[in-house]
């Protein structure tokens, strides 16, 4: 049962799904099958020893292309900002979660199960960003006091802000993953008409963003249904964490 | 009585005028230079040096950048792109200087004599714009390198990645410890040069590549020793790592005991301190943390909705 005053937000969801799907559906893109599918496969190695897959198959003549100093340089700093963001979600959730469940104990699963998640990403941006050699951002510090703030402040100005504040943020997460993941099929897509092998870590990695942008738009989901469009005044709030966001992340993609 | 005015504004306008020829002068420059680049270039490629074989070296550099950026943004397993610090002909020249170094130390004469040894005219050297540094820098380089197979041969074949889960904190101490240590021994060799390379080094035009080696060196020796943090801790033990490593580096130039045992036992001070410092602030942020939390627990069990 959907309230008029929450159609707009749903449609926005919708619309960032299809155009991802569109996207996926599209003949460069290497596996539009898998994309919906959490299979235990395409998770990331939560074990960093294990060896990488070294092994190369004879189906390509060209092998792997090495990556460029660009490609580099783009995944180092969308493996920062994806890790800062996962920290900071999971700090908004821990700062939301008191004073939310105090006045509304039915919350406390849906808090819990958006938190487990959000420290599900945490834990595998921490163990890409180290398997990969990516250096955190530096920032890590002023994002967590920031993000505690958040999550903590718009539970204070009760439920509605505190769904507001999951609304906003989630939108512009969403858009960011699905953001890294069209450049990332590119990336693919590109090798692939170069006749050039794509190697199981960037499956693996493209996988990982799509469940994980899934999860976050779920997030995006549940909140607008816990009336997160009936916070007041809910453009200024959304549109200042909105903002806010889109500043971390140029920031965190740089420092 | 005042000086004329006259007189003033004509000197005044010769100033100028000067300076305007001078301005003019310039754009001239860069063409020249321009030209004489050109004409450099050409006779670069058209001499052929080397005892009458057909190799020719290519003045060709990596772009700066290039040069400077390896190894410290993503490192891909699957596609793994570790463009060459050195081109194949500073590397055929650099490998045999670099035997020359313990006669010569890091020097140009050592650098003439690996271009001799490898085939080149004496003065191909000059093809290496930052001369003698390169060489230093060609150490740096390579024993940075090699430390991985080191590593893999000290921790039983682990290969690549010096993790495995559930390294213990002083597991990975130990572990730091140890490669610390390998790399301060492959100095051993030009020990008796290295002062005049450290000297080199803290020239300032080389300040700034001397000190990424060192931060990409302390990266690498956490990254083998398992260090998995990915938060601030990430900067603050490559920091304190790289100072200490400086140190005994240092230290060791001056060491004369039987296989450099006052050099480990310096290493293992240096390293022991910063544990127990890190061991405070620690401490420190654990009991504000938890002081923290329980204020404002106790509040809440208070009734005061926060």
């Amino acid at each position: 049962m959907l309230r008029p005053a929450t159609r707009p937000a749903l449609a926005a969801t919708r619309q960032v799904r299809q155009c991802a799907a569109r996207f996926l559906s599209s003949p460069a893109s290497p596996d539009t099958s898998s994309s919906h599918v959490n299979n235990p496969s395409t998770t990331p190695k939560t074990n960093p020893s294990s060896p990488p897959p070294n092994s190369k198959s004879t189906t390509s003549s060209k092998g792997k292309k090495p990556l460029t100093a660009e490609q580099r340089a783009f995944l180092s700093s969308a493996l920062r900002v994806n890790q800062a963001g996962e920290l900071a979600a999971t700090l908004i959730y821990t700062g939301q979660t008191p004073p939310l469940v105090t006045r509304d104990p039915s919350l406390r699963p849906l808090m819990k199960h958006m938190y487990d998640q959000e420290a599900a990403h945490l834990r595998t941006f921490n163990d890409l960003i180290y398997r990969h050699r990516v250096r955190p951002t530096a920032l890590y510090p002023l994002w967590s006091v920031m993000a505690s703030g958040l999550g903590w402040g718009t539970a204070m100005l009760g439920k509605e802000a505190a769904m507001a504040c999951t609304e906003a943020v989630e939108t512009e997460i969403g858009g960011h993953y699905n953001a890294q993941i069209r450049q990332l099929l590119e990336m693919v897509s590109e090798w692939e008409a170069e006749g050039y092998e794509v190697g199981g870590e960037f499956r693996d990695l493209l996988n990982t963003l799509k469940r994980i942008r899934d999860e976050e738009l779920e997030h995006l989901d549940h909140a607008v249904e816990h009336d997160a469009q009936k916070a007041q005044p809910h453009w200024l709030l959304t549109g200042v964490i909105r903002a806010g966001c889109r500043g971390a992340i140029w920031v965190s993609e740089r420092v | 009585m005042r000086p004329s005015p006259i007189p003033l504004r004509r000197a005044a306008r010769q100033i100028l005028s000067s300076s305007s020829t001078i301005r003019a002068a310039a754009p001239a420059l860069p063409t020249a230079r321009r030209s004489l680049n050109t004409s450099t270039s050409t006779t670069g490629s058209d001499c052929t040096c080397g005892n009458g074989s057909s190799r020719r070296p290519q003045i060709q550099q990596l772009p700066k950048q290039q040069q400077h950026q390896q190894r410290s943004s993503y490192h891909s397993y699957d596609h793994p792109s570790s463009p060459a610090a050195f081109t194949p002909v500073e590397e055929s020249i650099l490998s045999v200087a670099y035997q020359h170094v313990p006669s010569h130390g890091f020097t140009s004469s050592a650098l003439a004599a690996g271009a001799r040894d490898a085939g080149y005219l004496d003065i191909s050297p000059t093809i290496l714009p930052e001369g003698a540094f390169t060489l230093i820098r060609y150490h740096l380089v390579k024993q940075r390198e090699g430390l991985a197979a080191r590593a893999s041969d000290l921790f039983g074949g682990e290969g690549h990645v010096g993790a495995r889960p559930g390294l213990s904190e002083r597991e990975i101490k130990a572990r730091v410890e140890a490669v610390t240590w390998e790399r301060l021994l492959a100095n051993a060799q030009v020990i008796g040069r290295w002062q005049e390379a450290l000297a080199i080094m803290a020239q300032p035009s080389y300040v700034p590549p001397s000190l990424k080696e060192l931060a990409l060196l302390s990266d690498e020796i956490l990254f083998l020793a398992g260090d998995s943090s990915v938060d601030p801790s990430w900067y603050t033990k490559r920091a304190s790592l790289s100072t200490i490593y400086a140190a005994a580096e240092l230290f060791m130039t001056n060491d004369h005991s039987p296989e450099f045992m006052d050099t480990r036992a310096f290493l293992n001070r240096r390293l022991r301190e910063v544990n127990e410092v890190g061991g405070v602030f620690r401490n420190l942020r654990e009991w504000v943390g938890f002081t923290a939390t329980a204020g404002v627990n106790v509040l809440r069990s208070k009734g005061v909705r926060i």
